[in-house]
């Protein structure tokens, strides 16, 4: 590295997840230095998203530990903890290709199956092997002209098998191992997919800070439910009501006054507490459709849900309907990772120093408070550090077993309800075993997944097991036997397994010296409403009197252009900041803030279909630019 | 007004800590320069309305915020960018010998794989000259990229790169059309037309 960094900050973050980040940009924004550093190469922690190779090499990296080798000069007086705990790991990883390892027209595709897993097993691990840490041998075949021998061999057989990018989705016996690794960089694959409510906390946050210019968003578009063995659309719309030929006209006359009278209900509670929100449901005698429709898609309850929280639960969902999309859910563009990624940027735009792949030895502490970060062979100063609870030191945490989130990422050759129209899908799939599972099924316009392929993503509270704790769901969604080629259901081409750690409920503040703050990881919620809560708890506590993301200035203000219109644009705008700015504006000058009308880039018009025609018509041009070079 | 401007585009400038990225940046934008800026804080993008062969376009110009210095530049900042300005430093040769680093990240990262790239050497009212205009020239035409020399100071050759970056990106079909209705968040709400009758309004 060219530069050494400070030693001595405000506030010392480490770990890149999505409450270090919102802690990280908030402490910025109120003019903190904070230096924000992580061991990994990459952002996010267990909130990141990779394309595949990288994905594949995380089974690897799996086992890496942080170094603890102490090279510092810590003396006896200093109590000296290393980095590290089981908490940063993924756990029980698995990952299985259910195609060809390449298109060998001379082998017969049962063959192929039969001997798949052999064979790729060993390809997976060679391949990981190489470059665990930078570009990918991949990424330079399809750039450019610094081949090797062995390479160049390899493109050549990739481009015989695949003259034209376009058939890579036309069949599903055609897909290779190989093709679906040549489009590595066209999946992004989150370890923890979310959904925001579109009037929940998150995304009113990202509104008032003004973070939201740094992502886009897309609404999720249909909403399923599955009921008696059947895959069937929750009404989230009065044209979905009256398309949904399942929901007789009684039961949405049922509905309707459930759904008006649950504000009601939730005032004078006419049960009484410890009653489930099912019992509460049936007492309203709704029918069996209904019934499953509002305790387990659009409450999102389980059988053992609580009157009180299913309300709560229900209400939400409503409220959040009709703002961006057709459901109440919004997805961002290129995966979940974008997200913290986001606030990093908003924390490094207001002077946060980030600094990734470092070694982080360990804390010292002085009169049991934290004093400083080993970090190579520095040693850096803070008053206070914030840290994810996988990188903080053995000793800060108790606990004996912790909980699982159990997670499967796969990709398949189809939607699971098939439509002319490409559609991003949230299925809420009620288990026996009474878990909710969780199902994300992403397409192309997600910008995580290529053309004509999707990406299935499917999160539970989980055991130790999770191709066992999905297993009831993915068999139901998917073919059971491989190569039951009648099935209408899609086909698994490729499926990864594994656990993240779910430190939510763990006691984080027992053990740790007042000015240490631990973050947990990713908890089972849909959305990030509970992170978000976490990340301001955390940030209030350091920083008791200090506003919590103000609304950042939009740096773009100044529009300089010909005409003169424009320039009167900014001298208005100016003006109604100036005015609106209520004393707190001082920071916002010094760092040039006129902020200029919202519609520079931030209203754009929402997915219209005959939009998502223009876009198609985009995507097929780029595509077929690709072919012709 | 917006309906006039052909598109926007994502533009992005990269290159080591110190070669003034921001100053091209600024003088761009407002036509300033601060000799004694340090370190960017407080610089996220910046927009500009220029006119190329007729067509308005809007430029969102992006600064790293300063996440260069330990090589930090989050993935998402390269995302969808049709251009990226690489600056180096004629009076210092360690930052030209970087570039080789910084094209290999924008091809890492790059979702578009026609950006359009250009080399810009800066600081050319300097004395000191350690990079030949020969050798960058060299250096640019190996990778395909333009390559143009640049004083932030003087304002010499700023307006001209912005200019031939964007010339190239218009002439390159298929980089710049609008991508798609994707929802950024803003003050308003987008209710589209057939979700405004959602539960609420039946009730």
């Amino acid at each position: 590295m060219d530069y050494d960094l400070p030693t001595e900050f405000d506030l010392i973050v480490v770990g890149t997840g999505l409450i270090e980040s919102i802690i990280s940009a908030a402490a910025s924004r109120i003019g903190k230095q904070v230096l924000h550093v992580d061991v990994n190469n990459y952002y996010g922690g267990h909130w990141a998203s990779f394309n595949l190779e990288d994905f594949l090499k995380l089974k690897q990296a799996d086992s890496k530990s942080v170094d603890i080798a102490l090279e510092g000069d810590s003396n006896d007086k200093d109590h000296f903890l290393p980095i590290g705990n089981s908490l940063n790991q993924l756990q029980h990883f698995e990952i299985d290709w259910n195609v060809p390892d390449r298109d060998n027209k001379s082998d017969s595709l049962i063959e192929k199956n039969e001997t798949h897993d052999e064979v790729e097993e060993i390809k997976v691990n060679k391949d990981c092997q190489q470059d665990v840490l930078g570009v990918t041998k991949e990424e330079n075949v399809e750039v450019g002209p610094q081949l090797g021998e062995k390479e160049l061999k390899e493109k050549c057989d990739t481009e015989e098998i695949q003259p034209v990018k376009d058939e890579i989705e036309q069949k599903c016996d055609e897909i290779t191992q190989e093709s679906l690794r040549k489009d590595s960089r066209k999946f992004v694959i989150d370890l923890c997919p979310k959904l925001q409510f579109a009037r929940g906390d998150f995304v009113e946050l990202l509104i008032s800070s003004n973070i939201a210019r740094y992502a886009e968003f897309r609404s999720i578009s249909r909403v399923l439910t599955w009921i008696n063995g059947n895959l069937e659309v929750v009404p989230c719309s009065r044209s979905d009501v009256f398309a949904n030929n399942k929901v007789s006209v009684i039961e949405k006359r049922m509905l309707m006054k459930l759904l008006t009278s649950i504000e009601e209900d939730e005032k004078n509670p006419s049960v009484t507490e410890g009653t489930t929100f099912k019992d509460f449901l049936k007492s309203k005698k709704l029918s069996e459709n209904i019934l499953h429709f509002v305790l387990y898609a659009l409450s999102m309850s389980t059988n053992e849900t609580l009157w009180l929280e299913g309300i709560k639960k229900t209400k939400r969902f409503l409220n959040s309907l009709g703002r961006f999309g057709k459901t109440p859910f919004l997805f961002s563009m290129y995966g979940s990772g974008e997200i913290t990624q986001a606030f990093c940027r908003l924390s490094a735009v207001f002077g946060g120093v980030f600094a990734l792949n470092q070694k982080l030895h360990g804390l010292v502490l002085k009169n049991n408070k934290f004093e400083s970060l080993l970090c190579g062979k520095q040693k850096i100063l803070s008053p206070h550090i914030v840290m994810n609870v996988g990188l903080a030191p053995e000793s800060f945490l108790k606990y004996d077993k912790t909980k699982l989130l159990s997670r499967a990422s796969l990709i398949t050759n189809k939607s699971l309800v098939n439509s002319e129209k490409e559609h991003m899908t949230l299925l809420l799939y009620p288990a026996a075993n009474n878990k909710l599972c969780t199902v994300l099924e992403l397409g192309s316009l997600t910008g995580t997944c290529p053309k004509n392929l999707f990406l299935v993503h499917i999160t539970t509270k989980g055991s130790d097991d999770p191709k066992e704790d999905l297993r009831e769901c993915i068999e139901s969604l998917f073919p059971v036997e491989a190569g039951s080629e009648t099935s209408e259901k899609p086909k698994i081409l490729w499926s990864s397994y594994f656990s993240i750690p779910d430190t939510n409920e763990l006691n984080l503040n027992s053990f740790v010296p007042s000015n240490v703050f631990l973050c947990p990881g990713p908890d089972s919620d849909l959305d990030y409403d509970l992170s978000l809560k976490k990340a301001r708890e955390i940030f209030s506590s350091i920083y008791p009197n200090e506003e919590f993301l103000p609304r950042a200035p939009d740096s773009d203000e100044i529009v300089i252009g010909d005409d003169t219109e424009a320039a009167k644009e900014v001298t208005d705008h100016s003006d109604s900041v100036l005015n609106n700015s209520d004393g707190t504006s001082e920071t916002e000058i010094a760092l040039e803030a006129r902020a200029s009308g919202s519609d520079l880039d931030i209203s754009s018009d929402v997915c219209e279909p005959t939009e998502q025609e223009n876009l198609k018509d985009v995507e097929q041009c780029s595509e077929a630019k690709e072919n012709m070079q | 007004m917006d309906e006039d401007i052909l598109t926007t585009l994502k533009i992005l400038i990269i290159g080591e800590s110190g070669v003034g990225k921001s100053s091209i940046l600024l003088r761009f934008i407002d036509d300033n320069f601060d000799p004694d800026q340090t370190l960017t804080i407080g610089v996220d993008f910046k927009t500009k309305r220029v006119t190329v062969e007729e067509n308005c376009v809007k430029l969102a110009i992006w600064d790293t915020a300063g996440q260069e210095r330990f090589r930090t530049l989050t993935p998402s900042y390269y995302r969808d960018a049709q251009g990226a300005i690489l600056v180096f430093d004629v009076s210092n040769y360690s930052t030209f010998s970087r570039l080789d680093t910084w094209l290999n990240e924008l091809d890492t990262y790059s979702t578009k794989h026609n950006i359009v790239k250009m080399i810009v050497g800066n600081k050319i009212d300097k004395d000191k000259r350690e990079v030949s205009r020969e050798e960058a020239m060299k250096f640019a035409r190996r990778h395909q990229t333009l390559y143009i020399e640049a004083s932030a100071k003087t304002k010499d050759g700023v307006q001209t790169a912005f200019e031939e970056l964007v010339h190239k990106i218009i002439q390159t079909p298929g980089l710049w059309e609008s991508y798609g209705p994707n929802l950024q968040l803003g003050e308003k709400d987008h209710v589209s037309q057939n979700s405004s009758c959602s539960y609420c309004s039946l009730l």
